[in-house]
């Protein structure tokens, strides 16, 4: 007996499979949500720190974070036009990563074992030292060891006075501050002798100030590039984006421009990358 | 590639009948267009039984033309992985990694010879890191090459090359005149004269600040290559598999509904060479896709479990002796002795990363703490969870076999034993014991550079366990793709002809 019918559903039913083949086809590929493909950023910045991200009263940024971050912007593709700046203070840089209210994060971030398990880490693009300022006339501290005694300025919720008295051991006489700003006038006042601190934030508050760095680094910090977890493209563009930064002597620029008159001895030879995990 | 184009109802196959006539019925039923249609397919003879089997014929051929051109696809994406990661750059990218290795070593060599000053016997002897270093240059020298050739046409990369090779000629000229600054000195060890350590200071901080970096570097970038490389062409891999198991389901379905519309056409149960043409059809969807499955997995385990642990452990080699060289730093140049100390822990930290919690994070708590960290690595670990990250803990949470694992925790317990004598040499040295620090630090029967020796051997066991199953894996995907260039045609061919002679007799009887 002629079955029609059997025999049509049978074509049909290849019908769909090819359909279904077509669909497939084009649907691989995921949305990675990674910077590479961003049009425009939302990069998070400081808004505290002369030098690297410093907000000015009309609304703007400056500083060295916010030039590098410019620059890396463009290695991407996207016009300063198209970036937008926010304050992203230390606290909130891990939270504002994860809720995506920023694409990227070039706000001195220290890249460390434990950071990297919730972000995803580019660069280092600068491997400031923890160093120390003293007033210009002091000759009297010429190492960390020198601080022994000394009055250091311990700024709340910072560690770097940790490293002196803590880690190092150096019998300092701690005195409390709010901010590193307030440091740098108990330090003209004479009611501290010493600050120490990663040395571009140094620099960035000794411009214009009868105070002097002794040049005697004792840490290796690394400011990285602070991306979404797992965002691995991204993070090997920037890399090959700092890299380009350093060659075209950018980077040596953007160094003279914020720290050149500090006295700061500036590396201006690509820094060891951390790799992208 | 897509294949839905073809799917029959819509695009009758021209060889079934002439060209559509005119429809002269059009005016009797000028309601609906659908109708129209359907009398024009069944003027043209579209609905014939003859019609039918043609067309099913043809679309069944054309199924199985997508499914031999799938599983062909697949099977170039499958070979282009394997080339990538396990042939080609996969294995380049290694041996930039000496580069680093080499570099950082021959300044290691250096720091030790500065060391024993006159004292030629100590630890491995002036004689043997003379050699160790022009070994470690040549080496250096080679991986350069390599790397230039991966930089292909890449300029920043070759930039970063010659960069390396001209900054080696510099670090060369300050090491020479270190040495001869040291020879004519004829110092005792550890007491170096004031322009000794200043020039060896010029020549150790180039190759950290502006040699060691790029290599590094190198090595990151290349591997990034390489991690592209395999994501795409795994997705592919992928991908492929799925066209193969749909464009495989397409073939089955238009033979069986062949098969089923001859059944009932013309009353015979089976069609004999229709069904073995669609155990053909099966077989080559099953096995192509089982075999992309594996070749998806063995590419998987070649990057995961040979190149990635591979790349790091390498890195974590060369940052070790790295850090036994800052232990000679330390003790040949007092006035950096915090700074050198500070590099030591924070390369520690990058092997083996142990959480401070509260404690300050300097070498006193690191050594504390090491243990427990080590402990964890036991197989029944006892205890709570201790958290390790670096380059050796993040290996403990990857997936690892038997041999690994158990090389790994061998690893971390001779780690255990240069930490211990770097704490021992650091207690002689604070106490003004810099005698005894440098005998223990140079020490090759039972002290530091016995254990470092130890720890280095186990970790390049390790490293060897990794390269065996990088090996395996490749050799596993090299051997599941061998005889699938011909295979899937051959098939094809098979189940074409086996389709024709099903079909054929039953057209024969319209004639």
């Amino acid at each position: 007996m002629h079955n029609p019918r059997l025999a049509r559903r049978g074509l049909a039913l290849a019908a769909a499979a090819a359909a279904v083949a077509a669909a497939a086809g084009c649907a691989v590929e995921p949305d990675t949500g990674s910077v590479v493909d961003a049009r425009s950023l939302t990069i998070g910045v400081k808004a505290d720190q002369p030098g690297l991200g410093l907000r000015r009263p009309d609304g703007r940024y400056e500083g060295f974070d916010v030039d590098v971050a410019t620059y890396l912007a463009g290695r991407l593709g996207v016009p300063p036009e198209r970036i937008r700046f926010r304050t992203t203070p230390s606290s909130v840089r891990e939270k504002a990563l994860r809720e995506g209210t920023v694409d990227m994060v070039v706000a001195s971030y220290s890249i460390t074992a434990k950071r990297k398990t919730q972000v995803t880490f580019a660069g280092p693009y600068y491997v400031p030292h923890q160093d120390t300022l003293v007033r210009a006339d002091d000759d009297s501290i010429r190492g960390v060891r020198d601080l022994e005694g000394k009055r250091l300025c311990q700024v709340t919720g910072s560690n770097s006075w940790r490293r002196v008295t803590e880690e190092r051991k150096i019998a300092a006489r701690l005195v409390e501050a709010p901010t590193y700003s307030a440091c740098m006038d108990l330090l003209a006042a004479s009611k501290i002798d010493a600050v120490s601190t990663d040395d571009l934030i140094l620099a960035g508050f000794a411009a214009g100030r009868p105070v002097k760095i002794i040049n005697a680094p004792f840490t290796d910090e690394k400011y990285g590039v602070g991306l979404h977890k797992g965002d691995l493209a991204g993070c090997e563009a920037l890399n090959r984006a700092i890299t380009a930064m350093y060659q075209d002597g950018t980077a040596a620029r953007l160094l003279d421009k914020w720290f050149g008159e500090s006295g700061l001895k500036l590396t201006t030879s690509v820094p060891q990358f951390e790799g992208c995990s | 590639m897509t294949p839905p184009a073809t799917s029959p109802p819509a695009a009758p196959d021209p060889s079934s009948s002439g060209p559509p006539a005119p429809p002269p019925l059009a005016a009797q039923a000028p309601a609906v267009r659908r109708a129209r249609t359907r009398r024009r397919f069944r003027r043209v003879g579209l609905r014939t039984v003859p019609g039918w089997i043609r067309i099913g014929t043809a679309a069944t051929l054309a199924a199985v033309v997508l499914l031999v051109a799938a599983t062909m696809a697949a099977v170039g994406d499958a070979r282009e992985g394997m080339r990538t990661v396990g042939h080609d750059a996969g294995r380049q990218v290694m041996a930039t990694g000496t580069l680093y290795f080499a570099l950082s070593d021959m300044d290691a060599q250096v720091a030790d010879i500065l060391l024993i000053g006159r004292e030629h016997d100590l630890g491995i002897g002036r004689a043997e890191s003379l050699r160790r270093y022009e070994r470690r240059r040549a080496e250096a020298n080679r991986a350069a090459v390599e790397a230039a050739q991966i930089a292909g046409r890449d300029e920043a990369r070759r930039r970063t090359v010659r960069e390396v090779l001209d900054g080696l000629g510099s670090y060369e000229r300050l090491v020479g005149e270190a040495m001869l600054l040291d020879r004519q000195s004829d110092h005792p060890a550890g007491e170096l004269p004031p322009n000794v350590v200043e020039t060896y200071r010029k020549a150790t901080d180039l190759m950290k600040l502006e040699l060691l970096p790029r290599a590094y570097n190198l090595t990151l970038d290349s591997g990034a290559t390489v991690r592209r490389s395999y994501e795409t062409d795994r997705a592919a891999v992928l991908a492929g598999r799925l066209r193969v198991g749909l464009t495989g389901a397409l073939a089955l379905v238009l033979l069986i509904g062949l098969q089923v519309y001859l059944a009932a056409r013309f009353r015979r149960l089976v069609n004999p060479a229709l069904a073995l043409a669609t155990l053909g059809a099966l077989a080559v969807a099953v096995l192509g896709v089982g075999m992309l499955s594996a070749q998806a997995g063995h590419l998987k385990r070649a990057k995961e479990q040979g190149f990635d642990s591979i790349l790091a452990l390498n890195r974590a080699r060369a940052i070790s002796h790295s850090a036994f060289a800052d232990e000679s730093r330390y003790l040949l140049d007092p006035g950096r002795a915090d700074t050198y100390e500070q590099t030591f822990l924070d390369k520690a930290l990058s092997v083996l990363y142990v959480d401070p919690g509260e404690r300050p994070l300097n070498l006193e708590t690191y050594y504390d703490l090491l243990p427990g960290a080590v402990r964890s690595y036991e197989r029944a670990p006892g205890g709570p969870p201790v958290e390790v990250l670096g380059l050796l803990g993040e290996e403990k949470g990857n997936s690892l076999g038997p041999s690994e694992r158990s090389r790994l925790h061998a690893t971390v317990q001779a780690y255990q034993r240069v930490l211990d004598n770097d704490r021992r040499m650091r207690e002689l040295a604070v106490r003004g014991d810099r005698r005894a620090a440098i005998e223990l630090r140079m020490d090759r029967a039972s002290g530091a550079v016995a254990a470092f020796d130890a720890y280095d051997r186990r970790l390049a066991l390790l490293i060897q366990a990794h390269q065996d199953a990088f090996d395996r894996a490749v050799r596993a995907g090299d051997d599941g793709l061998a005889g699938w260039d011909a295979l899937p045609t051959a098939a094809a061919l098979a189940v074409a002809a086996l389709v024709l002679a099903g079909v054929r007799p039953r057209l024969a009887e319209f004639r």
